[in-house]
């Protein structure tokens, strides 16, 4: 009933509280009233800053270039068969139902950053650990069986950047494709041939054929189907509801999705081939191997990390995901930081002091950073949270979809080699958590499965917030702080130590500087 | 003149460690205060659980052991006329779990919410053998500090304003017999967690949560001793929550959730006839079904002390 959606989050909420007044005033008076709460970013279509007509030269990710997908020849706008289809779009628009221009309005000219609020929504869903059976035995979800129980998958941060990575590396390797037919064919989109057609969206002078829009819907579509199988009819749906938005637009007959959709279709392929062949399938370790790889650093440190809680759990997070096949870091060896305190260290001792003090301290300040990074359980992760903070930013500086994809693509491949990277020193160094070593220790935040040594929100936010300080030189100083409150939220919860946080940082200052040289030379900043 | 206060049986009882109805000092009886008289209350409770409703699944979770819950209540009641009695309340809580436990959760204290009350007696019948009346009450509650309540199972409340509208029934024999009803609907704000995202069958991007209004319904039957010197009732109280979500598997629960539950419990006030104004109560109750609520066993007792002004 009042309208929050134009405007920024910071003003949001103490518009909020200016509306909750008005919520008690009115509950004085009458019994019930409706309570309208952001469930997307706020924008509508817009001028794109740039048009990037030699986007289809910029070097892709997993194929060639942009003419590696081959797609027909488009028909002529003069022939029968395209004013046919001219015919078909007229007709289908003249009767729109109310919730079909709701849905193109939805969509906006910018999909991309939808199909991504897609994936953050499913990756909250299946945020979920398995909890202990009736015997105390844990059993895990299992891609053979993704009914469950449990659900397949637990969208974990590891699983969350992977699903976040293949997703955006298709839409981005689909749109070079695109942008490279586009320009070759310079075909106009239906609004333009054919003044009668109403067209949606701010007008942006970009050939129609493929649609980029329909790319990034059977792209999108494909990647987060293999990610989250029990979802496939909702994508299938989001999918065709998408498709018929954008030939409902007026940007595109339906041959124009067509040349869309088998590209979003074979990149999608390619992506799910490297994605199945690269490693996540034994990153989660049966008990022996999980028990080796402890052993291995009780022997090599004179430490393990234990699991603690109740009924234990047998085997830690993913122990093999620093073996999975990184993006942009030649080895992952390359990027894992030195030697963390020895337990009983004056180095430790001192840390352990500081956890203490803040544990002590009740400090309100501290507790608000603490969760408002914690992106914990059920939510959409810290690879999540940073793909909002890009969404926002891709809509801000009205990147065009290519340019969107190609953001969220340098971000998340730098985001999951930083999870690599991360998990690579956890279970190398399987450093204890605080709870396991500080007798009588309590947190605020939930500990993790898994060794405390680097923190995992360091490394992913300091790797992300370096991706975005590159595209967005304007934002640097405000997402590296970010990056820096994002880890030490971990030591004010109480589940990591200082080092887990200094140390994840600048390892993942490293790992993005990866993927920032490899964005360099694609050829988007010529 | 004995003391009267509102009854606390079943209200009390219902500030748990969950998205609950948190109007602690709600006026659900038949009692008035007399004109510019005021009553004060200091009430001690102390409730715990080990099991509670995922869902509709009971279940236990090592992550939070037994938690445990204490209030120390402070109420005030003021008799504006005869018909018109004003209520004001503040609770001081403080949640932990048990240790040993698997989460190595901190607990929390600290000041709850605020409430600010009326209460109206609309009729009132005297018969031979019987007495009748009706009541009506709106009550305010707001957050008196800055607590967290996007921390269950620990929060101290739900952290949003309140407001409950009630309708009370008396209904009395000679005997001293007699039985209660009261109905409410509670509509409840926002509150604001301390995240920007949250998942509540869907995706939310901002740190405001819609918490569930609900329909709570109160029966209370009872028997007046020695005169009007003690009242005895066994309570029951139901909250149907009129929307929000389930706590998802093994998950902690949040604002959002529908929070069903009902609860049996018994209740007794002594006023000392010897001791002008000093009265004493105690209670107990059982959380008995429910719905993303703790299975919660809570006792309390307090001193209640009125004089004329």
């Amino acid at each position: 009933m009042v309208a929050v959606s134009h405007i920024s989050l910071d003003s949001n909420l103490s518009i909020m509280k200016r509306i909750q007044l008005l919520y008690i005033l009115l509950a004085l008076g009458v019994f019930s009233c409706s309570k309208d709460l952001p469930t997307e970013l706020a924008y509508s279509s817009y001028q794109f800053a740039s048009i990037d007509e030699n986007g289809g030269d910029w070097i892709p990710i997993l194929i060639s270039d942009g003419a590696a997908i081959e797609i027909p020849v488009p028909t002529d706008v003069n022939s029968d068969a395209y004013q046919a289809e001219l015919a078909e779009v007229k007709s289908a628009i003249a009767s729109m139902t109310a919730s079909q221009k709701k849905a193109v309005e939805q969509w906006t000219n910018n999909p991309v950053v939808r199909w991504n609020e897609i994936a953050l929504e499913l990756i909250a869903k299946y945020n979920l650990i398995p909890g202990p059976n009736a015997d105390g035995t844990y059993t895990l979800p299992n891609p053979g069986n993704p009914d469950g129980p449990p659900a397949f998958p637990f969208a974990h941060p590891p699983y969350a950047s992977r699903a976040l990575a293949y997703m955006s590396v298709a839409q981005f390797d689909g749109l070079i494709a695109a942008w490279h037919y586009k320009f070759e064919y310079n075909r106009d989109a239906p609004y333009v041939l054919d003044p009668d057609i109403e067209h949606a969206f701010v007008a942006n002078p970009i050939p129609a054929y493929p649609s980029d829009g329909a790319v990034v819907a059977a792209a999108s579509g494909a990647v987060l189907k293999a990610m989250f199988p029990l979802e496939a009819a909702y994508l299938e749906q989001k999918q065709n509801e998408h498709l018929e938005a954008l030939l409902l637009s007026g940007e595109a007959v339906p041959s124009d999705l067509d040349g869309g959709v088998k590209i979003g279709q074979e990149i999608a392929a390619l992506a799910l081939t490297r994605a199945a062949g690269d490693g996540m399938k034994n990153a989660q370790t049966s008990k022996a191997v999980s028990d080796s790889i402890a052993n291995a650093a009780y022997e090599r440190f004179g430490w393990m990390w234990i699991n603690q809680e109740s009924p234990q759990r047998p085997v830690g997070l993913t122990p093999l995901f620093g073996k999975v096949k990184m993006w942009n870091v030649p080895n992952v060896e390359a990027t894992r930081p030195p030697v963390p305190p020895t337990p009983g260290s004056e180095a430790y001792n001192a840390d352990v002091k500081i956890l203490e003090g803040y544990l002590a301290e009740k400090n309100q300040e501290y507790r608000r950073i603490a969760n408002f990074w914690q992106d914990g359980l059920g939510t959409y992760t810290p690879p999540g949270h940073w793909n909002e903070f890009a969404n926002r930013f891709i809509v801000e500086s009205k990147m065009n979809t290519l340019r969107a994809a190609r953001t969220l693509a340098y971000l998340n491949m730098a985001v999951m080699d930083a999870g690599i990277s991360c998990w690579d020193a956890k279970y190398y160094y399987h450093y204890p958590r605080p709870i396991q070593t500080i007798e009588g220790f309590k947190t605020i935040a939930g500990t993790p499965n898994f060794p405390s040594y680097t923190s995992g929100h360091s490394v992913f936010s300091a790797a992300a917030a370096e991706v975005l300080a590159y595209v967005f030189p304007e934002k640097a100083n405000l997402v590296r702080g970010w990056a820096e409150e994002a880890a030490i939220s971990r030591v004010y919860g109480g589940i990591h130590w200082t080092f887990d946080a200094t140390v994840g940082t600048t390892q993942g200052i490293n790992v993005a500087q990866y993927s920032i040289d490899r964005a360099r030379q694609d050829g988007a900043d010529f | 003149m004995n003391i009267r206060i509102t009854s606390l049986t079943g209200i009390l009882g219902c500030l748990l460690g969950f998205s609950i109805n948190t109007l602690a000092q709600s006026p659900t009886d038949e009692l008035m205060m007399p004109k510019k008289e005021i009553c004060f209350l200091l009430n001690y409770e102390y409730g715990d659980f080990d099991h509670y409703w995922e869902g509709d699944s009971l279940r236990e979770n090592a992550t939070i052991a037994t938690v445990q819950r204490r209030t120390l209540l402070l109420m005030a009641a003021y008799g504006i006329t005869d018909r018109l009695d004003a209520y004001v309340g503040l609770p001081y809580v403080s949640t932990n779990s048990t240790t040993p436990n698997g989460g190595k959760f901190a607990g929390t204290s600290g000041i709850q919410d605020l409430s600010l009350g009326l209460k109206y007696k609309v009729i009132e019948s005297k018969q031979e053998k019987s007495d009748f009346s009706l009541f009506a009450s709106v009550l305010f509650s707001t957050p008196a500090s800055n607590y967290l309540s996007d921390y269950q199972p620990y929060s101290l409340g739900l952290g949003a304003p309140q407001i409950a509208w009630r309708a009370i029934a008396h209904y009395q024999l000679q005997s001293g017999f007699y039985g209660r009803l009261s109905g409410a609907y509670v509509w409840k704000g926002y509150t604001e967690a301390e995240r920007e995202y949250y998942y509540n069958n869907g995706s939310y991007y901002t740190a405001w949560m819609d918490v569930p209004s609900s329909w709570n319904l109160d029966l209370a039957v009872g028997k007046w001793f020695f005169g009007h010197d003690l009242r005895v009732e066994a309570t029951f109280s139901s909250q149907t929550s009129t929307s929000g979500d389930d706590i998802r598997a093994y998950n902690a629960p949040q604002p959002t959730n529908k929070v069903d539950m009902s609860r049996v419990g018994g209740f007794a006030h002594y006023y000392f006839p010897k001791v002008k104004g000093l009265g004493v109560l105690g209670y107990a109750s059982q959380t008995i079904s429910g719905q993303n609520a703790p299975k919660m066993t809570a006792f309390g007792g307090g001193v209640t002390y009125q004089f004329g002004l």
